[in-house]
């Protein structure tokens, strides 16, 4: 019977884990149990449901004051118009004919005109 | 030892039980969530969503101070007041406050309606001002609501009436240009589709919101100018007073470029209130739906479709006898004793229908209104000159009005018709038309269409519409334009010259039409008009200003009647329009 041993090339970087890598390994002293882990599960769900929950009311929120500026648009939208109507009502042309400065207005007895 | 379930003992008829109710459940579940899925959401979205319009506010309309544009028509929110009377717990407070601050916009014996607790909506006041209504929310009465309603308002009263009709209680625009522009001036609602709270809220959560955005009506810019216009109602209003006529009608143009600066009739109404009219026909523009025999007017037609074609000139001569026969008709001259050999400027100056035969004749073979002739005169009135044709003036019910043609098949363009035509009998045209005609006789040939619209107001400022081309270019050559505007100055400066401003070159010609009755021309009713331009030479007339008075079994004349507002008009327009003297 013979011993045949065969002899594998193993290069360094097969031999260590790889170049540039730690190689160190960190292991906690805390060990979590089953339960803490299904705890700790519950409460990421729950601190997740709660982010959610803040944002969509977040939106909401923003639509009320959305609804509020709007209201204030239209509100001096209206007032702006009822200005404008006011302003036209006062420059109207039956105003203007009825003012005092109109009925003190005589009419020139002659027009002279200057050539350009 | 081996634990299990003994057959027909009590847990395996318990778990058999719970199986049962799970098995039940599930289906039931399966049933309401998978087959009637669709049904329970749409109930659901019933309940969620809410759909809303957003009302697109109609165009405001604008006329013309000079250059600048002054609202004519714009929006106001007025606020109507109800009550729920079962809920109303203080019904001295709510009568007390609504006489305080809405005054006469209460309904009569609104009070009254309070007590009517078999009804939830009685409204107790109309047309409040947002002043009125933020003052009664303020003292807070229970049972009471406010619906606030978008109406007209008319800042310039009843000016233009007529030009701009009014919006009825549905919505829509009626008469005028709101009735023609409607489409334009009423803009397109926006939609809202929006999940909402209790409130009505819309939110922004949901996968079903739609949001079309509402379109506004555009805002027309008129090319009427509201000093011209008052000033022209003032003078038709002065006019009829003085010579007694029922009606009357003013048009204004200019006359290089279509556009309308006045246009007046009377009776008139305030389209403010025009619920209150007596009489609906008052809502009508004569100038564009009431067509009528325009008479002498049509004379310059007649003359300048001579003189275009080469027949006859001003200064050329004809025999007046003051009677002509065509077939078995005989024609005679309103005006008699001007006979022998005259001129045709003499027949324009006194308006004698003899004249204006022979011109048809002469268009013909020369003693006779052949076919070919009334094919020319037809070329001239209705093709070229717009008569008895809609003009497209933007207004609603513009009235096409009547002019046959030679080859009607009825066999009424015959000669007889068309020696009526010449004097302006037998055909029926519109101040406008009329009036857009003689625009193109009178500025070297070019027919524009007659426009009301000048341009459109937008969120940048006021956008003018470009400068109108011609509609018809060269419909009469420049000469025969020039020959026209000659021949009508003459006219009026031989027998009503003196009452012009001194130094301005001011046309037109009187007419006096008879009103046909049952059939026959009336002896006992006379419609006056005047047809007349004016401007600093003969080179530039810078308006065209027509005039129309008319009644029932009334006989008014165009020099008597129509002439006088025509001067008062012209010499108003030379001072506003700071038209210089020649010389």
């Amino acid at each position: 019977m013979s011993n045949q041993q065969n002899n594998y090339y193993t290069s360094r970087r097969q031999q260590n884990w790889s170049r540039n890598q730690n190689t160190t390994r960190f292991v906690s002293s805390v060990k979590l149990g089953p339960v803490a882990h299904t705890v700790l599960v519950a409460l990421m769900i729950t601190v997740l449901g709660l982010i959610y929950l803040t944002q969509a009311t977040r939106t909401t929120g923003y639509d009320y004051e959305s609804q509020k500026i709007d209201s204030q648009i239209a509100d001096l939208n209206n007032q702006k118009s009822d200005l404008q109507i006011e302003n036209a009502r006062l420059t109207a042309l039956s105003t203007v004919k009825d003012s005092t400065v109109a009925r003190e207005m005589t009419t020139p007895s002659s027009t002279a005109y200057v050539q350009q | 030892m081996k634990l299990e379930l003994l057959k027909g003992s009590r847990t395996r008829i318990l778990a058999a039980v719970i199986l049962a109710i799970v098995a039940i459940f599930v289906v039931r579940l399966f049933y309401l969530q998978v087959i009637k899925h669709d049904y329970y959401v749409g109930l659901a979205k019933a309940e969620q969503e809410s759909r809303f319009v957003i009302p697109a506010s109609r165009g405001e309309i604008y006329a013309k101070n000079g250059t600048d544009p002054v609202p004519m028509v714009m929006n106001e929110t007025v606020y109507t007041v109800f009550a729920d009377p079962v809920t109303v717990d203080d019904k001295a407070k709510v009568v007390d406050t609504l006489r305080q601050v809405a005054g006469g916009n209460v309904r009569t014996d609104f009070d009254k309606l309070l007590d009517n607790k078999n009804s939830r909506y009685q409204v107790l006041a109309n047309k409040l001002t947002r002043v009125q209504a933020d003052k009664i929310k303020a003292v807070n009465l229970h049972g009471i609501g406010f619906q606030a309603v978008s109406q007209r308002v008319y800042p310039e009263g009843a000016l233009g009436a007529q030009i701009l009709g009014f919006v009825d209680t549905t919505g829509q625009g009626q008469y005028g240009l709101e009735g023609y522009e409607n489409g334009v001036l009423k803009g397109v609602d926006g939609y809202l589709q929006a999940v909402t709270d209790v409130s009505n809220v819309p939110l922004t959560i949901g996968n079903d919101n739609i949001s079309v955005p509402k379109q506004d009506g555009k805002n027309i810019v008129l090319s009427v100018d509201r000093n011209v216009q008052s000033h022209v109602e003032s003078a038709l209003a002065a006019g009829l007073q003085k010579n007694g006529a029922k009606k009357g009608s003013v048009l204004v143009m200019d006359p290089t470029n279509g556009k309308v600066l006045a246009m007046a009739n009377l009776p008139t109404y305030d389209p403010g209130n025009y619920g209150q009219v007596a009489d609906v026909a008052a809502f009508n523009n004569d100038t564009v739906s009431a067509p009528y025999e325009p008479g002498s007017d049509v004379k310059t037609y007649t003359l300048a479709t001579g003189i275009d074609k080469g027949v006859v000139k001003a200064s050329d001569t004809y025999n007046n006898t003051d009677h002509i026969k065509i077939g078995d008709i005989t024609v005679s001259n309103a005006t008699l004793g001007h006979t022998g050999n005259i001129t045709f400027q003499t027949a324009l100056t006194w308006s004698l229908n003899t004249g204006f035969v022979t011109i048809a004749e002469r268009l013909g073979d020369g003693t006779n209104i052949t076919k070919s002739a009334r094919d020319v005169m037809y070329d001239y009135f209705h093709n070229r000159l717009g008569l008895g044709s809609l003009t497209g003036i933007e207004l609603a019910n513009e009235a096409p009005g009547t002019v046959i043609a030679p080859d009607d098949p009825s066999g009424d363009g015959n000669a007889v018709r068309y020696s009526n035509m010449a004097f302006g009998q037998g055909l029926d045209a519109t101040l406008i038309q009329v009036a857009s005609g003689f625009s193109a006789l009178v500025n070297g040939g070019n027919y524009y269409k007659p426009t009301v619209v000048d341009g459109y107001m937008t969120d940048s400022g006021y956008k003018q519409n470009p400068t109108p081309a011609p509609l018809r270019a060269n419909v009469v050559a420049k000469s025969t334009s020039d020959q026209v505007k000659q021949a009508t100055h003459d006219a009026r400066a031989t027998s009503f010259g003196k009452t012009d401003k001194a130094g301005y070159y001011i046309g037109g010609k009187t007419g006096t039409s008879q009103v046909i009755i049952n059939g026959q021309y009336s002896s006992t009713e006379t419609v006056g008009t005047y047809l007349g331009y004016g401007g600093g030479s003969e080179d530039a007339p810078r308006y065209v200003i027509m005039v129309q008075v008319s009644g029932a079994d009334q006989l008014l004349g165009g020099a008597q009647d129509a002439l006088p507002i025509f001067t008062d008009i012209s010499n108003w327009m030379l001072d506003y329009l700071k038209i210089q003297p020649k010389g």
